[in-house]
């Protein structure tokens, strides 16, 4: 049968059911973003079928990144659900929302939290211990091949790491900045790096699939101090400090509308939450195996059906009894 | 099970298959559902997959999946990589001081010495001194709105690539105009680098290359705009009149007295239309380069597309249209120029 066909007969049994499955009836449409990275269609795919399946939701996946999610919940309220939200990416259009009321936070998709930082091979580590605080990459930084990599312009990363440069004086140590163009160039300077077993120091950030693959050690740049990093989040900091970054909030959030007319859904996202080593390994053995995000979110679903028994509530538990393990 | 079964049970070899031991394929999402309503069942003749590697895969395990013929294609470059990269290395090193050296050099030269080289360059090119007047304005604007640097970087960066187009395509387009053989292998290469999305061939060049290397955008721009001048030089020498080719073999003309007196000067209209386009190519090339790192106007697009701010993005784009219609402007003025002295 055609897809069309099997659907409109879908339909045709679900009229004749209706009545009958009146749980199912009241969950109809909901969308949910895809973001463009993998740890982000994961999670998607993974609540895509949670909802599906346990819940009999339609769900439409609609692919953006950070800021077109925020703008568009901002001027259409749509979608729905948008997940794994970087909240230090975001600007002040989230804050506003939020204190609008027109979303509602749902989880910290990760636990602890996105993880950001400064980092270093783990084979530059090995060589030279020094290397895990800042202090030894200042003081030696031909052992870093004299080059921090920066953020791309635009991003939330990008602000802070200029305002942290200014105050350890970076250049001054004889540190280069280099300011990538984009995502990708930043991740296969890691890969091109590991390849060659060569110096590599500068931003990045988990759970991703490069910190998966290439084991980075994290230099320390001392104590976190929130206020210090909040006023680094600005772009004119007039006395940029130093602090070690905090966890990042990284968020599951949903329309106020949505969380009101499906209940039953926001309590199910609201529980949704991957511990960040789970979700490292995961993206580790979809990079091995050459596996799109669906594929690794059936891998999650078979072998971790411990996890998110949990995440469901009874009713949905008996529908997926066939999947859990 | 699987669909393509009977075409190796009925070849004998499903020991072999087997042999291969589990299909390690990871599960799709389709055959889990299908798990929960009972193993799947018959595929009706309508959903008959098409015999690819992962639908044969399924009914042979020896049989490689189409993702380990991504993975090979992988492992295949990153096992020549090392060898490519002694021989390119060096040969595209210029290329990288090149680039350096004109954006140090663009960007040290002060404002107003700098608008006089301009103003000095388009008068002789132009020889009309409304277009020196706005192209001077056109630069002050962008100077006056902050973006002086930026226009000044992507200016360096058009520059030397657009220099590199000529230096190079002008030679391979007299090439092959002079042999059929050489053109008949050369569009479909032209086609295909007009064509090609620049990320395809920029991902292989980040691991050949350091991205930190000038050198990465330089190549990406350059094979690009360079096709309109190989195809329109080549165009234009053909295009020379049999008649005037005659008139000078009758005059006893060389080969090479023949190329450089005749054909060159009357193709030279064609091969100027070439070279302007070739500017604006590259200056089409502006904001992708930035995607690796390139520095100047591209650079606020970017920003302004991924932080939604709207202004940065549109005046960004404002300044790149304005250096579009002075680079336009002053080729074309030349371009006219060149024809005017043909007339006579």
């Amino acid at each position: 049968m055609s897809n069309w066909m099997k659907k409109a007969a879908g339909l045709a049994v679900g009229v004749v059911l209706g009545t009958a499955a009146q749980a199912q009836a009241e969950c109809g449409k909901v969308s949910i973003t895809e973001m463009n990275w993998a740890s982000s269609q994961i999670i998607t795919e993974v609540s895509k079928f949670l909802m599906e399946q346990g819940y009999g939701c339609t769900v439409e996946k609609v692919p953006s990144a950070t800021t077109t999610a925020v703008a568009s919940l901002a001027e259409n309220g749509e979608p729905d659900i948008v997940t794994e939200l970087w909240l230090n990416s975001t600007g002040d259009v989230y804050a506003k929302l939020e204190a609008e009321g027109k979303v509602t936070r749902l989880a910290d998709v990760f636990s602890p939290g996105g993880v950001e930082g400064w980092w270093v091979p783990a084979y530059l580590a090995e060589e030279h211990p020094e290397l895990k605080t800042i202090q030894g990459v200042l003081a030696h930084p031909d052992w870093v091949g004299g080059r921090f990599n920066n953020c791309p312009d635009g991003w939330g990363c990008r602000i802070v790491n200029d305002n942290l440069i200014k105050a350890l004086k970076m250049e001054d140590a004889g540190i280069e900045i280099f300011n990538h163009g984009s995502g990708e160039t930043l991740a296969t300077s890691i890969a091109a790096a590991y390849e060659n077993k060569e110096p590599w120091f500068g931003y990045y950030w988990g759970p991703t699939a490069v910190l998966g693959k290439y084991p980075m050690v994290k230099v320390s740049l001392g104590p976190v101090d929130m206020d210090i990093h909040k006023a680094n989040q600005n772009k004119d900091n007039p006395n940029p400090g130093v602090s070690d970054f905090p966890p990042a909030p990284v968020l599951t959030v949903a329309t106020t509308d949505f969380a009101q007319r499906e209940p039953e859904i926001a309590e199910l996202m609201s529980k949704v939450s991957f511990d960040v080593d789970l979700l490292s390994n995961l993206l580790a053995w979809k990079q091995d195996n050459g596996a799109s995000a669906e594929e690794a979110a059936v891998h999650f679903i078979t072998t971790q059906s411990d996890v998110w028994s949990q995440w469901v509530n009874d009713a949905a538990r008996d529908k997926l009894s066939a999947f859990i393990k | 099970m699987a669909t393509y079964d009977f075409v190796f049970d009925g070849l004998g070899l499903r020991a072999w298959c087997d042999a291969g031991g589990g299909g390690g394929a990871p599960m799709s999402m389709a055959e889990l559902l299908a798990q929960k309503s009972g193993g799947g069942g018959q595929i009706s003749a309508w959903d008959t997959p098409f015999p690819s590697l992962d639908a044969l895969n399924k009914a042979c395990a020896q049989i490689p999946q189409s993702r380990d013929l991504t993975k090979g294609v992988e492992q295949g470059f990153l096992s020549i990589k090392d060898a490519l990269r002694v021989v390119l290395d060096p040969l595209t090193q210029p290329l990288s001081w090149l680039l350096e050296g004109s954006l140090s050099a663009f960007t040290a030269t002060p404002w107003w010495l700098m608008f006089l080289i301009v103003a000095v360059v388009v008068f002789l090119t132009t020889k009309s001194l409304r277009l020196v007047g706005f192209v001077i304005v056109s630069l002050a604007i962008l100077a006056f709105i902050d973006h002086y640097e930026y226009a000044m970087q992507t200016l360096a960066i058009i520059f030397v690539s657009a220099f590199l187009c000529v230096l190079f395509g002008v030679p391979i387009g007299i090439l092959m105009s002079r042999n059929d053989r050489l053109q008949k292998t050369m569009i479909p290469i032209l086609d295909m680098l007009q064509t090609l999305p620049p990320f395809v061939y920029l991902i292989p060049l980040i691991f050949l290359f350091s991205v930190t290397e000038p050198k990465l955008y330089g190549i990406a721009i350059i094979l690009y705009a360079i096709v309109p001048v190989i195809r329109l030089t080549d165009l234009g020498i053909r295009l020379v009149d049999k008649e005037v080719i005659e008139a000078a073999e009758s005059f006893g003309m060389t080969d090479r007295q023949k190329l450089f007196g005749v054909q060159i000067p009357l193709a030279l209209p064609n091969i100027m239309a070439g070279v302007n386009q070739t500017i604006m190519m590259s200056l089409a090339m502006v904001v992708i380069a930035s995607l690796v790192s390139a520095p100047g106007l591209g650079v606020l697009v970017l920003r302004g597309i991924r932080n939604l701010e709207l202004g940065v993005g549109l005046v960004a784009g404002f300044g790149i249209v304005l250096l579009a219609i002075i680079l336009d402007r002053v080729t074309k003025a030349g371009l006219e120029r060149v024809n005017a002295a043909q007339k006579h």
